[in-house]
């Protein structure tokens, strides 16, 4: 049997029609009233708020708040994690060390921190940004510690019988051989600060995406609802694809 | 089997007794059996003491009414639980039922008004601050989409002062803190935050409820509790209702008469000292069965100041458009 691979044009044109079928599907439960537009507005109403928000320009600050503090708290939990999560891969004395510690922070969730953080840091964006950055902390640090334990030994034996110092070995084989993997876990990481970041806007924001979504909640707009979880996923998208290029662009030897 | 006269007695009266504690419990199951359940969405706020009170004195069961109380965090919780079905009859602050209304839910009315608790809310500044014009360029810390939100809103607006303050969003339980550690230079909260707020040094009450722009004209606070129902479990209900009215008001009677001894009762809801809970109870205004029909006429004042109240949150781009308020009104339960 001859089984032809669908081309790339007819997969997305089943994927833009899925899209469209789905859509009105829903607007045409709303109309109906099959769906009360007060429990799940119509995607009409979506987009209309989109349209007017975009008008008055309150929808790109808010996407930029939540973008900075994402960004910020990502940043700094990964320039963190990257070489500390380096050390604890290739010592076994310094993870046992910090063993039990990061055990004891990894399943807290990003909500656990917020009565602590208000009260280090208070009402202020370095809350929004501490809220992200241990969230996301403790997952990055053991994407790294593995990444850096997944390193061939051969490869390092082989570099030290050549006469590599510890540096040379770090920075020529241990960095670009878990370099793919560290990346592709920030990866996630990135999407994860997103759910970081929106735990963070509960309290005392004025803007970002999970403040519109409270916000929106709390006046029963739902419409503002849906718009801010569609522009969550939105912003998670671009960047991811932003993260793809610095990807292929940091590891072009693996092109 | 020979009994003596005294044990024959005694065996006798114990039998009755076991027999009179029977019937009296299948009465009591057969009175529980027949009883109306009602879901009650509540929390430890004020508003909803009369109803606590009532089901802690056993009145609400003596009425046939069996309360079942369900606590929610924030007045926009309880309201999704009314339009799911999982409340019949909740106490909410008045801007969650408007927002709701603004969006066209037909799923509940208002039946009744258990207080006014305009004293116990306000804007508090530290010392030095002598008026709202030296709040120019501080830092003023409220809960968003609250009353005490709308009173700040209301007394910055008409001093012109909407863009000289930062105005941030801080939760309720937050604020005290924030306002000890110099995050923030002013605080608009509600009791129990106003209360703690208050007593603390250096601080001072610089505006309450009754200086805002409606209480004068329409005695309607930035946002006063109502006591709705669920329209499609009152219809089928109706004589519950007017039962739960009654009761409900005769705790607003031991609550405004008898704060000492209603105050018993609260402390378990709130965990408040007995001391704060009397001064929590004398804080607000408690109305009678008699004042409903008044408070809720239309047109009638407080009712227009209700309307009006729902325009200012347009004004403040809370909600998109004004609900007529009188068709959410239902006076025929009282």
């Amino acid at each position: 049997m001859n089984h032809r691979q669908p081309s790339r044009a007819t997969l997305l044109s089943v994927g833009f029609a899925s899209v469209v079928v789905f859509l009105l599907a829903w607007e045409g439960a709303c109309r109906t009233g099959i769906i009360d537009p007060l429990f799940l507005p119509p995607p009409s109403a979506v987009a209309e708020k989109i349209v007017a928000m975009m008008a008055d320009g309150t929808l790109l600050a808010n996407v930029l708040a939540s973008t900075r503090r994402v960004m910020t708290g990502f940043i700094a939990a990964t320039v963190v994690a990257i070489p500390l999560g380096i050390m604890l891969g290739t010592s076994s004395y310094a993870r046992a060390a910090f063993d039990p510690i990061l055990s004891f922070l990894r399943p807290l969730p990003s909500m656990s921190w917020i009565p602590l953080s208000l009260l280090w840091f208070g009402i202020s964006e370095t809350q929004k940004y501490s809220i992200v950055f241990m969230g996301t902390f403790a997952p990055a640090l053991v994407y790294v510690i593995e990444a850096t334990r997944n390193v061939d030994p051969l490869l390092i034996r082989a570099a030290k019988n050549l006469g590599a110092s510890n540096w040379q070995v770090m920075r020529e084989v241990i960095l670009p051989a878990s370099l793919p993997q560290i990346l592709s876990g920030l990866k996630i990481i990135l999407g994860l600060s997103w759910t970081c970041v929106i735990s963070a806007e509960l309290v005392a924001a004025r803007e970002g995406l999970g403040f519109l979504i409270m916000n929106g909640k709390e006046f029963f707009q739902t419409e503002v609802v849906v718009l801010g979880m569609v522009m969550i996923s939105v912003t998670v998208l671009v960047t991811d694809i932003v993260f793809r290029a610095i990807e292929r662009k940091v590891l072009r030897w693996q092109a | 089997m020979n009994l003596s006269r005294r044990k024959f007695l005694h065996s006798s009266a114990a039998m009755s007794a076991l027999a009179a504690a029977g019937a009296s419990s299948f009465a009591g199951m057969a009175r529980a059996a027949d009883a109306t359940t009602i879901q009650y969405g509540g929390s430890a706020w004020l508003g909803h003491y009369p109803a606590y009170l009532a089901m802690k004195s056993g009145a609400l069961a003596a009425a046939g009414i069996d309360q079942q109380w369900q606590s929610f965090g924030t007045s926009s919780a309880r309201m999704s639980a009314v339009l799911s079905g999982g409340i019949d009859i909740a106490c909410t602050g008045i801007v969650s039922a408007l927002a709701l209304m603004a969006r066209g839910s037909k799923h509940f009315s208002i039946v009744a008004v258990p207080e006014s608790f305009g004293k116990v809310e306000g804007l508090f500044v530290r010392d030095g601050v002598n008026s709202l014009q030296d709040l120019k360029g501080k830092k003023l810390g409220v809960t968003f989409a609250s009353s005490a939100h709308l009173l700040a809103l209301d007394l910055l607006g008409s001093a012109g002062l909407s863009n000289d303050v930062t105005v941030l969003n801080v939760p309720a339980p937050e604020l005290p803190g924030a306002i000890q550690s110099g995050q923030i230079d002013a605080a608009a909260a509600w009791t129990p935050q106003f209360n703690r707020i208050r007593a603390m040094t250096g601080m001072k009450l610089l505006a309450d409820d009754t200086q805002f722009s409606l209480y004068k004209k329409y005695n309607v606070t930035p946002g006063p509790d109502v006591l709705i129902v669920r329209n499609a479990w009152a219809e089928k209900n109706g004589d519950a209702v007017r039962k739960y009215l009654k009761v409900y008001f005769d705790a607003c009677q031991t609550l405004r008469d008898k704060p000492d001894e209603a105050a018993r009762s609260l402390i378990a809801l709130t965990g408040m000292s007995a001391l704060d809970q009397i001064e929590t109870i004398k804080g607000a205004d408690w109305y009678s069965l008699a004042q409903q029909t008044q408070l809720l006429k239309s047109p009638g004042s407080y009712v227009d100041g209700l309307q009006r109240l729902a325009e200012m949150l347009v004004t403040y781009k809370q909600i998109d458009k004004a609900p007529a308020v009188r068709q959410w009104i239902n006076t025929s339960y009282l």
